[in-house]
């Protein structure tokens, strides 16, 4: 289903919590709304999924207005969609009662046979005949996502699916995402889950309160985010504010006791650079390189990530954070206190103006 | 202290077995009260379940209104009622004044506000969800409608039972418009109030812990029904 948003708002009592919001939506690839919280991510998925009505705006369905849509269109619209909420919503009864309803709901029946696949498919098998209240927080969320699954809508809204959840439950309910992305389903999931955006999204639709601030493909919003706002919540691990000036022909952000190398079209001003840590090279001498900038400094503190280590690297009072895999970090007997040397290019600094 | 349990033993002897005349008694208090408290529900759930999932200008007030309303004395809402079915009154015509018709129409407008407010506050915290899952699963009007009753069956009970126990102990307002007809429109509370008052203590006793166990009775059956 592809959708499409125009002007979109929503009011709480006086309060705007969405406004002017103009956006698509196209099948295969998830659609993730990203933003920190009361930023409006709910609200726009209760819009879509027509459970709330707009206070402002219009929202297309494959090109039909919805405010020109009667009431048993919308109800077949939302036929055509699903929606997982953020906490899990659930009947009194079993699993199976619950996976049941919605095909009650459309005069349906379901075999035994359709509900052992979809509890397969989202890790609840054998649990049928199982008190649907009395399953754990990350079974009850993959019971929503199978209820929804079972309908095969075209539409999935999922609000936060994986949020407090144990990180098995987590795989599995985003494997089970990408896949139904994958499968030409129209998937717009909300978090601030950022490492969870990385993961899945191909469209990353950032709101911060009520308002759009970016969007784009996944990498273009997280390496290029368009403001502070984005780059704090999304590559929080390196942003410097500095000055921009040139200096024996080459435009540098002077941090202080450093200055980085930048491309940048402005040579004055205050600027905030945004360094991805996967884009800085640790090593234990200063390497020969073509990459400008090449720092040095002691090691503060390793933190295990589980797949990476992740150091913190004093260089002239400003603190980078970057990673070094498990082999590398063992090699180089990285601990705290140890100088190492830090190089990137000058084309992986992203600057963002400062006003 | 000697005199009441004197009485308590005589009021008990009373019982053993009921006579027919307390057997009438207690029929038309649960009549009239059940009806009371059936009519009451039937108008009292559909507003609270309005009351409950839409959004209109003005609705703080109704349900500031509706909450000030429990709280009206039974005894205006008797005036109320008598000024009604009295022979001059706009319902007059109906002949309805000391009759067990007019006990119930009395006892259903107490009833009203006080289940439409404990349902609209026990479906406070159910009735979006149940309407946001039956709705995103895709049911009509009908089946959203069905499905929300569904999920607040048990704040419609307690609000019920709330109701029904409001109705069976009340006096002043039954008297009023009731008129405490012997084997017409005597009930419980009446019968109570009567023979006390006359110094039958020993069958205001025996009345009285029929009105308790009547009440306790109705209570159990609905809160069984809730166990389900």
């Amino acid at each position: 289903m592809h959708i499409r948003v125009e002007n979109l708002g929503q009011m709480a009592g006086k309060k705007e919590i969405l406004q002017g919001i103009d956006l698509e939506f196209a099948p295969g690839a998830v659609n993730v709304i990203l933003g920190p919280n009361g930023a409006g991510k709910s609200t726009l998925l209760r819009l879509l999924g027509l459970l709330d009505k707009p206070g402002q705006g219009e929202i297309y369905y494959d090109g039909q207005r919805l405010s020109a849509m009667s009431r048993s269109v919308r109800t077949s619209l939302r036929r055509r969609s699903g929606f997982v909420f953020q906490s899990p919503l659930l009947l009194a009864g079993t699993v199976a009662a619950n996976l049941r309803f919605g095909p009650r709901l459309r005069g349906l029946s379901v075999s035994d046979h359709e509900i052992r696949k979809v509890l397969e498919k989202t890790g609840l098998s054998g649990r049928e005949s199982q008190e649907a209240r009395l399953l754990s927080g990350g079974e009850k969320q993959r019971l929503q996502l199978a209820r929804v699954m079972l309908l095969d809508p075209d539409l999935y809204l999922l609000d936060e699916p994986t949020v407090n959840l144990d990180p098995l439950s987590v795989k599995n309910i985003e494997t089970a995402i990408a896949r139904l992305a994958r499968e030409g389903k129209t998937v717009i999931l909300a978090t601030h889950n950022l490492i969870q955006a990385r993961l899945l999204a191909g469209k990353i639709v950032f709101l911060k309160e009520g308002l759009l601030v970016q969007v784009g493909a996944a990498a273009d919003v997280l390496s290029r985010p368009l403001s502070l706002d984005i780059a704090e919540f999304s590559a929080a691990e390196n942003i410097i504010p500095g000055t921009l000036a040139l200096r024996e022909g080459r435009t540098v952000l002077d941090c202080g006791q450093l200055a980085i190398e930048v491309v940048s079209e402005r040579t004055g001003g205050r600027a905030a650079a945004v360094i991805r840590p996967e884009d800085i090279l640790v090593s234990e001498k200063p390497i020969a390189s073509s990459a400008r900038n090449s720092f040095r400094g002691p090691v503060l503190a390793v933190a295990d990530l589980g797949a990476v280590m992740a150091l913190s690297v004093d260089c002239g009072g400003i603190l980078f954070t970057v990673f070094v895999t498990r082999i590398s970090c063992t090699q180089m007997n990285l601990a705290p206190g140890i100088d190492v040397s830090l190089t990137f290019k000058a084309t992986s600094v992203h600057l963002l103006p400062l006003e | 202290m000697s005199y009441m349990l004197e009485g308590l033993k005589q009021g008990a002897a009373l019982l053993l077995p009921p006579g027919r005349e307390i057997l009438q008694i207690v029929a038309l208090s649960l009549a009239v009260s059940g009806a009371a408290t059936l009519l009451a529900s039937l108008a009292a759930i559909p507003a609270s379940l309005f009351l409950a999932l839409k959004e209109f200008r003005g609705k703080r007030l109704l349900v500031g209104l509706v909450n000030t309303a429990m709280s009206v004395p039974a005894v205006l809402i008797g005036l109320l009622v008598y000024g009604l079915v009295n022979r001059r009154g706009p319902l007059g015509i109906l002949g309805l004044l000391f009759t067990p018709g007019a006990m119930v129409l009395a006892q259903a407008l107490l009833a009203f506000p006080l289940i439409t407010a404990l349902a609209l506050a026990a479906l406070k915290g159910i009735a979006r969800d149940a309407c946001d899952l039956a709705l995103s699963l895709g049911a009509n009007r009908r089946q959203l409608a069905a499905a929300v009753i569904r999920q607040g069956r048990f704040a419609f009970l307690t609000a019920i039972i709330a109701g029904f126990s409001r109705v069976i102990g009340e006096t002043g307002m039954t008297l009023m418009v009731g008129g405490n007809i012997k084997g017409q429109t005597r009930v419980l509370t009446t019968a109570i109030s009567l023979e006390t008052m006359k110094g039958n203590f020993e069958i205001g006793i025996a009345l009285g812990i029929v009105l308790l166990f009547a009440a306790l009775a109705v209570n159990v059956a609905l809160q069984g029904l809730q166990g389900k």
